[in-house]
């Protein structure tokens, strides 16, 4: 009996090559193909609105503003007609822009990882070839930038649509929460911010329900904690004894005026010109992001050191 | 070969009708987060109301009693009072935003849950048949939250009295209005039985929780602006009973649809 020996071959590796990244694409698709879409047709449906709406308002607010001669009867009929005909619907409108970032975060955080939990589906996803650590990864990056993507597109549109309702009520860009939340990237922020605690109270409830209402609350409290401690503090404050800078009419390049205190004989205030209101922004994106992207971490981690 | 031959017995044949009461249980094992969530906001709420509402009344009285009363000293009291509005303007708004998330939170999973993971089948060939189990679920859950609700208006009233003078409000306002007498309650009850209507029509937990968030708000805002401005009453218990009935009608007819729902889902 003649017996075949062969040297082992070592160029064979033995260990697969590692799953690509792309296939996560189809994978998140596939997955959440209903929120996604129920997402960008919910959008997409208020935009229609903000469109029709939009052009009406500012239609209206360039005949007003073209009125000659300006303290007449009729231009002032004009005026209260553009205050009863638009300042509710945009004070609603803004009211709810207000609470969307949290909506958002709600609907689309916790459904990522919780729902998986919850079924006890997570036992299937994760021994994909991918490995945990890379699907979680893949998924809740790739749904964070659409998210925030759709947010901003959606937030510039309500700047356009809002423009000659601020402009008329006087709403300062920096003083005004309704204002500044939905102007810039800050509504994309909050609503990535929002996103990730859904995700990361979705990994730690591991149940849908109770995860979209610690998110609400969780949110809300971030959202107080931001505006009525944090937001004074940013470092863009300047104080001065100048009181000129106040008496003017409010327009909305009014400054916020945080507080006032006297020294001996001088008034001091400490204020946030309109021209800081960039660098507010993008102070408070800046920490935003660096929650969110906090968030994501733990979430991670959360997953891997979790017994299947 | 004999044949033993015995009259049918016609009575002990049927099987004994299971009890309403078994619902009792079922409803608590299977809802435990709506009943211990819903009356723990309830003794937050009334504790809170009650610490807030004895501060107004104290500090509402102060500033009546302050003499003379245009002096430095008595405008720096009613700035204080300002404070006091804001709070009760915060607790009002969150009792507003209530029945919202009671829509949303609490009414699709009472059915779309079994719907959506296939426990129904197992749920609702239980001894007490799916007509009941629904029925006994609903009765419970709605009664829980409308009692909660009809418990905290008088006492929101009472936090809210003095802010009519201060704050120029009537009892039309609709903010106000939503606030007192028996509506907040009806809406509640709308709320609840809103969400568990669209459970049981779209059977997935997340879009029913969507849709029934929009139709409420749809339905809130078609109130505020259309039917009460042409409401055919214009006194404010007059229109309380007129949006109370109405509202407690469309969700007798909610459930009577959820109702037919679990009859015809295969």
């Amino acid at each position: 009996m003649s017996v075949l020996t062969l040297p082992a071959q070592p160029a064979q590796a033995t260990a697969p090559a590692p799953v690509p990244w792309q296939r996560m694409l189809w994978v998140t698709w596939r997955q959440h193909r209903a929120m996604l879409i129920g997402l960008t047709s919910v959008l997409a449906a208020v935009a229609v609105f903000l469109l029709i709406a939009g052009l009406d308002v500012h239609h209206a607010y360039t005949a007003l503003t073209a009125c000659r001669p300006v303290n007449s009867n009729a231009c002032a009929a004009l005026n209260t007609h553009f205050n009863d005909a638009y300042w509710p619907m945009g004070n609603t409108v803004d009211i709810f822009m207000n609470l969307t970032p949290v909506l958002i975060g709600m609907f689309t955080g916790p459904a990522v990882l919780a729902r998986e939990l919850e079924t006890g589906t997570f036992r299937y996803a994760w021994t994909q070839g991918i490995g945990r650590v890379r699907w979680t990864i893949a998924k809740l990056t790739l749904l964070a930038v659409v998210i925030t993507i759709l947010a901003w597109a959606f937030s510039q549109l309500f700047d356009w649509f809002f423009d000659p309702i601020m402009d008329f009520e006087a709403m300062s860009i920096v003083a005004s929460k309704g204002v500044f939340d939905t102007r810039g990237i800050d509504f994309a922020a909050w609503t990535l911010v929002a996103f990730a605690i859904g995700a990361c109270l979705g990994m730690l409830i591991r149940r849908i329900i109770p995860a979209m209402a610690a998110t609400l609350g969780v949110y809300l409290g971030l959202d107080l904690l931001s505006w009525l401690v944090l937001r004074e503090d940013y470092p863009v404050a300047i104080d001065t004894t100048d009181a000129n800078l106040f008496n003017g009419p409010s327009t909305p390049s009014s400054p916020w005026v945080l507080r006032t205190w006297t020294v001996g004989h001088t008034n001091w205030w400490r204020y946030i010109p309109a021209s800081r209101f960039w660098p507010m922004q993008f102070i408070e994106s800046g920490w935003l992001l660096v929650l969110a992207i906090a968030l994501i971490a733990a979430t991670v981690w959360l997953v891997r050191r979790r017994a299947a | 070969m004999t044949v033993l031959t015995m009259p049918s017995r016609s009575t002990g044949a049927e099987p004994p009708h299971v009890p309403w009461r078994g619902m009792l249980w079922v409803t608590w094992r299977q809802h435990r987060g709506v009943l211990i969530s819903v009356p723990a906001a309830f003794v937050v709420a009334v504790t809170g109301m009650l610490i807030a509402g004895l501060k107004i009344h104290h500090d509402y009285a102060t500033v009546l009693a302050c003499r003379p009363a245009a002096s430095a000293a008595c405008q720096a009291l009613s700035m204080g009072f300002h404070k006091d509005w804001h709070v009760a303007n915060g607790i009002r708004i969150v009792m507003l935003a209530a029945p919202v998330l009671l829509a949303m939170l609490a009414g699709p999973p009472v059915l779309a849950r079994d719907l959506e993971h296939g426990t129904y089948r197992w749920a609702w060939t239980q001894g007490i048949g799916r007509v009941r189990w629904t029925l006994g679920k609903l009765a419970l859950l709605g009664s829980v939250v409308t009692i909660a609700a009809l418990l905290v208006t008088p006492l929101f009233t009472w936090l809210f009295g003095p802010f009519f003078s201060t704050q120029d409000l009537t009892l039309l306002d609709w903010a106000v209005f939503a606030t007192h007498g028996t509506v907040y309650a009806a809406w509640m009850l709308t709320a609840f039985c809103l969400g568990a209507f669209f459970g049981a029509l779209i059977r997935r937990i997340i879009p029913a929780m969507a849709v029934t968030l929009a139709v409420f708000v749809v339905l809130a805002g078609v109130t505020w602006f259309c039917v009460r401005t042409f409401s055919p009453v214009t006194a404010f218990w007059p229109m309380q009973v007129f949006e109370s009935a109405w509202l407690v009608v469309l969700s007798a007819l909610l459930v009577a649809g959820t109702i037919r729902l679990t009859q015809v889902t295969r």
